[in-house]
């Protein structure tokens, strides 16, 4: 082998094993929600996908009737999505519980049916709400970012959006973890989630500690959808895509485990980028539902779960 | 200092109302159900500040029940509600929800302890103090709960499901007293705990009691509960069928009462 395979073996390498931490960050970004609801909470929010493309419906509009720089929108954008989360447990899922359905005296296995169908029902009822008001036309969020990029040596460069994102899927997660261990409210999330009588017991409000969860993972969804409309376009009916994405982003890194969030993406990430890189873009997929199917056989807890 | 404001209005308005000598927890003709099912059936009980009440019974002659109904989680399921009244400082517990019923003074150390088990010592210790009324005092709890208890100080990382039974209920109890509560309540206090550690942890009861507390005891073990207490209950198939204090009355008598036959004499 001549020194020039070799070089360019190693950027091969280096090139899989950057971009796909970077696309890594992305796909943590889109699973924060899912994370908080379905590892923190154990609510299987069906309509996550859907709501990421509600937000990026949400700050696309935003932008286009504003003229500001899209990444103002989400002063707006991320404050509703909260309110919104907040309105739907509170409204809708708080009735739809696993305790919920306890208290009405149904089984606890019809308690966990429930939750899926009203947030299956949630995701149809999104999707094609945004297809009355947008139509199929593919939309998205105009900016100079998409094609720019920092380049590190000659041969080798990141997406400046990327990279943007993988920082944001960093801080964010950080915070969120110290926010769940650290404050009241964060503590509140995991003991209602743990035993909802006790918490009740403890002084908590579970109605309203639920919400707040659920509106922080909605808002954490709002992000998401700002960035997937930077990145791509998009149509009313991606959200199960994404929905998907984030199943196996978080069974990866591990339910109730933020970081492995980002452990998981990462791992996904470079897997995907590596397999596309040597075996095509068709092995991409592929590798990374294998790798999916590996942690769950080797170390079904996740990768970071204790 | 808006709950000084509220315990001072509660306080004026019971003096106002000329009930100044009422018991501060009065539970009037309560009666509990499951559905259709009597768990608590016609129960009046009244105590004072320094009181310790052990309820004693068997298995299913609801204890837990009443002890339930006091914290509000029978009134707050769907299918379960309680009849008649409880009163504690001026206040209509019946009416309230469990969060209400914890800012209002009360707490329980719930059968099987509870833990939150995915969480640390501390953690769990800190979760009773959720309420905003208690968050300003959690360092003096905290410092007063590992005096009480100092393995816990040791150990406030652990994660407390690989804790040992007795430790779990240390943190049961520590818990609980983290809301300043003026009235305690125990359920099965000393259940699948090895005797030693049952003897500490009674030490340590009477410590919480000269807190000035109300304690209200749920114990299968007769002689212990009988040597805490200030005033027993005996209940049998959700009524109570004997009450006094426990050098009046007979332990034979307490014991026939216990499993439902005719006390002579």
């Amino acid at each position: 082998m001549s020194n020039d395979d070799l070089y360019w073996t190693a950027i091969d390498l280096a090139n899989g094993v950057l971009s796909g931490s970077m696309l890594g960050g992305y796909y943590a970004l889109i699973s924060v929600g899912l994370a908080l609801n379905f590892g923190v909470m154990r609510l299987i929010n069906l309509a996550h996908g859907d709501w990421i493309i509600v937000a990026a419906y949400l700050c696309a509009t935003a932008a286009s009737a504003s003229g500001v720089p899209p990444f103002w929108t989400l002063l707006i954008v991320v404050p509703v999505m909260y309110a919104i989360g907040y309105g739907v447990q509170r409204g809708l899922l708080n009735h739809v519980s696993v305790q919920a359905a306890e208290r009405r005296g149904m089984s606890p296995v019809y308690g966990l049916m429930l939750p899926l169908l009203v947030t299956f029902g949630l995701s149809i009822v999104l999707s094609q709400g945004l297809l009355l008001i947008f139509s199929a036309d593919t939309a998205s969020i105009k900016n100079d970012l998409s094609y720019s990029a920092i380049a590190l040596s000659a041969d080798l460069s990141i997406s400046t959006l990327r990279l943007g994102f993988f920082v944001a899927a960093a801080l964010l997660l950080a915070g969120l973890s110290l926010w769940l261990k650290t404050t009241h409210i964060g503590r509140a999330i995991r003991a209602a989630s743990d035993d909802p009588e006790t918490a009740a017991l403890m002084g908590m409000r579970t109605p309203h500690i639920y919400s707040v969860a659920s509106g922080v993972a909605l808002a954490s969804a709002g992000i998401a959808g700002f960035m997937v409309g930077m990145s791509r376009s998009f149509q009313p009916f991606d959200g199960p895509s994404f929905l998907l994405m984030a199943f196996g982003v978080v069974v990866l890194g591990g339910l109730g485990s933020l970081m492995g969030t980002l452990v998981g993406g990462i791992v996904l990430g470079i897997v995907q980028v590596l397999a596309g890189t040597y075996f095509g873009p068709a092995a991409q997929q592929v590798a990374g539902y294998l790798v999916i199917l590996m942690v769950l056989a080797l170390r079904p807890q996740g990768l970071l779960a204790k | 200092m808006s709950t000084s404001v509220v315990d001072a209005a509660n306080a004026a308005a019971t003096a106002v109302s000329g009930a100044a000598a009422a018991p501060a927890l009065r539970i009037t003709s309560l009666s509990a159900y499951y559905g259709e099912l009597r768990a608590v059936h016609d129960v009046s009980i009244e105590l004072e500040r320094g009181d310790v009440l052990a309820l004693i019974g068997a298995n299913g002659a609801g204890k837990s029940t009443l002890l339930r109904s006091l914290v509000g989680l029978v009134n707050h399921g769907a299918r379960s509600h309680t009849r008649g009244s409880i009163e504690f400082g001026g206040k209509r517990l019946d009416k309230l929800s469990p969060d209400q019923i914890v800012d209002a003074g009360v707490a329980l150390v719930p059968e099987g302890r509870r833990l939150f088990a995915r969480m640390s010592v501390e953690d769990n210790l800190l979760a009773g103090a959720y309420l905003p009324r208690c968050r300003p005092t959690i360092p003096r709890k905290l410092e007063e709960i590992y005096t009480l208890f100092p393995r816990l100080r040791d150990r406030k990382t652990q994660i407390v499901s690989q804790m040992s039974g007795g430790e779990q209920q240390m943190v049961a109890i520590g818990r609980a007293l983290m809301s300043s509560p003026k009235l305690i309540a125990f359920d099965e206090l000393s259940l699948g705990l090895s005797p030693a550690m049952v003897d500490e942890i009674y030490q340590n009861l009477s410590a919480i009691i000269e807190g000035g507390a109300i304690v209200i005891l749920v114990e299968q073990d007769l002689k212990r509960a009988l040597a805490a207490c200030t005033r027993f209950c005996v209940m049998l198939e959700g009524s109570i069928v004997l009450e006094g204090k426990p050098r009046e009355v007979s332990e034979d008598a307490i014991t026939a009462a216990y499993f439902g036959a005719e006390a002579h004499g």
